[in-house]
């Protein structure tokens, strides 16, 4: 069984006093397994935002059926099912240090007082920053604050980790050494990620499958590149990850209906 | 990449260039206070020292004055005064203010009354409060708080809509309970809301309170203030106004700046 099981999934918005609503997505049908690393690609609202929020039990109002090894997901959280966050900005507490917030996610999650320190220097220590445990975020680079988010996710052990386009805010270096970094924790744990990317390469370096979908309204998952036959660890200069990655803007040029998209 | 720090690093401390700005900020501030009392004596050299005292002979009066002990009495009922109509404008300002800025329904309904009440004269509320509740100490409290009641609610609710709504759906996505949301995320965005606004009204309920002293009490420095000037003995208002000047003062500088500086250290990291 999936652990992530999303069937015939419909969602549509509605404006205040509009007569028409905006559909958002239709028919997605998408599966997680364990461990499973997916992105999810295509151009400005096709509707994967709404997508992870739906994953990420932060929206509710939607046809189909969303199940987590076969139990919704309110049920399994009540169950102790954990779910992280990644977003595009770091979305730290200004008034918390660094390790306040760790700190905050772990007593979100229910993680005993006792527990916290070892997990926050453990965390910290991975994502390289445990020498800025005290500092406060309006201390930090951009990137710094970037891996303090990823540390916050980690900490908690996760089910399953949603990134909406968690590296997008920075430069190609640091996104670089950011996505090496999350590779780095996710062989420690091995946590399910689903993420949102516009990026064909880091969603190619990163992902086991890319899911590509098409342009709104009513965004569908129109193709799947497998990238799993790329072996882990991998690396930018690797042409097997550069002929993926080229297959994965081809098909994303193929279902944006946007035909100014260069292929690299 | 890799970041090297010192190993004995744990928390930032205040670098050179802040302590040398902290010196010029303190030295602005000395030079500021010299300036206002100058620009008093040349005034008092320019103008009759009947209609405008020069600072030395209000301060020596103001000292006889704390000498005799009178004018503790009066800090005291106005201080009273104060802090009652503070208490209920800030109160109202505060809830009008989140309705305001949470709700769109709320936020278009008050907006009518915001706008009326913020257009009347104070004069006019506080006439109206005495002839209306008495000519006692409620309506002088009431009438003090009503015209500052809409000037603060748009305070208020313009910080509320400010409050970053990304930072309550990080808190979400993480499962936060609702204690932890409020607690954790809202409350630190609103105490610098809440804060801003107490120093806000502050300032403006006491001027009110000298107003409403004024008008219909017989007590308190407003109406000492009003006495001396009906005897047209300016020294003697000036030293009243000075007394309560110093005790704002205190407050502003000692009981709020230090809340300030406790509870917003991280913005100053």
């Amino acid at each position: 069984m999936a652990q992530i099981d999303l069937r015939n999934i419909r969602k549509e918005f509605h404006g205040r006093g509009a007569s028409q609503g905006w559909l958002a997505l239709d028919g997605i049908d998408l599966s997680l397994e364990v461990g499973e690393i997916v992105g999810l690609l295509g151009p400005s609202g096709c509707g994967k935002s709404t997508l992870l929020n739906i994953v990420a039990g932060l929206d509710h109002a939607y046809e189909g059926s969303f199940t987590i090894q076969g139990k919704s997901i309110e049920e399994q959280i009540a169950a102790g099912f954990r779910v992280a966050y990644v977003f595009q900005e770091a979305r730290l507490l200004p008034w918390k240090t660094v390790r306040g917030n760790v700190e905050f996610a772990l007593k979100a999650s229910k993680f005993p007082q006792s527990e916290w320190r070892e997990r926050v220097d453990r965390v910290l220590g991975l994502v390289e920053l445990g020498k800025f445990a005290e500092f406060y975020p309006g201390q930090l680079s951009g990137g710094m604050q970037q891996r303090a988010s990823i540390a916050r996710a980690f900490a908690i052990e996760p089910d399953i980790l949603l990134m909406d386009e968690p590296f997008s805010a920075l430069d190609e270096m640091t996104a670089r050494h950011l996505r090496q970094s999350l590779l780095n924790i996710w062989s420690a744990f091995r946590t399910t990620i689903l993420f949102v990317s516009h990026n064909a390469v880091e969603a190619s370096f990163l992902a086991d499958r890319v899911m590509i979908m098409g342009n709104g309204p009513g965004g569908k998952i129109r193709q799947e590149v497998s990238i799993s036959g790329v072996k882990r660890p991998r690396s930018y200069v690797d042409t097997d990850l550069f002929e993926k990655s080229k297959g994965v803007i081809n098909a994303l040029r193929a279902h944006s209906g946007r035909s100014e998209i260069i292929v690299a | 990449m890799t970041i090297t720090v010192p190993a004995t690093m744990t928390r930032p401390k205040r670098s050179g260039f802040s302590r040398a700005l902290f010196r010029a900020d303190r030295t602005i501030t000395v030079l500021s206070v010299i300036s206002i009392v100058g620009a008093w004596y040349l005034g008092s050299w320019a103008l009759s020292v009947r209609v405008l005292p020069a600072p030395h002979i209000v301060a020596a009066v103001l000292i006889e004055e704390l000498q005799k002990g009178q004018i503790y009495a009066d800090i005291a009922i106005t201080l009273g005064r104060i802090c009652a109509a503070f208490t209920i404008a800030m109160t109202v300002s505060a809830i009008l203010g989140f309705t305001m800025g949470l709700s769109h329904v709320a936020g278009v309904f008050f907006r009518v009354w915001v706008v009326c009440f913020i257009t009347i004269p104070a004069l006019v509320i506080m006439l109206t409060c005495y002839m209306v509740i008495g000519l006692n100490d409620k309506a002088a409290i009431v009438g003090a708080a009503i015209p500052i009641i809409p000037i603060l609610t748009i305070n208020i609710r313009e910080s509320v809509k400010g409050i970053d709504l990304r930072l309550l759906g990080m808190a979400k996505a993480f499962r936060a309970s609702r204690q932890q949301q409020i607690l954790g995320v809202v409350a630190p965005q609103i105490a610098p809301i809440l804060l801003a606004s107490a120093r806000f009204g502050l300032g403006l309920v006491w001027k009110m309170v000298l107003f409403a002293e004024l008008l219909g009490r017989g007590d308190g420095i407003g109406y000492r203030i009003e006495f001396y000037y009906q005897m047209f003995n300016m020294t003697e208002v000036f030293a009243h106004a000075l007394s309560f000047v110093i005790v704002m003062l205190f407050i502003e500088v000692v009981i709020l700046g230090t809340i300030e500086k406790r509870i917003f250290r991280w913005r100053t990291q």
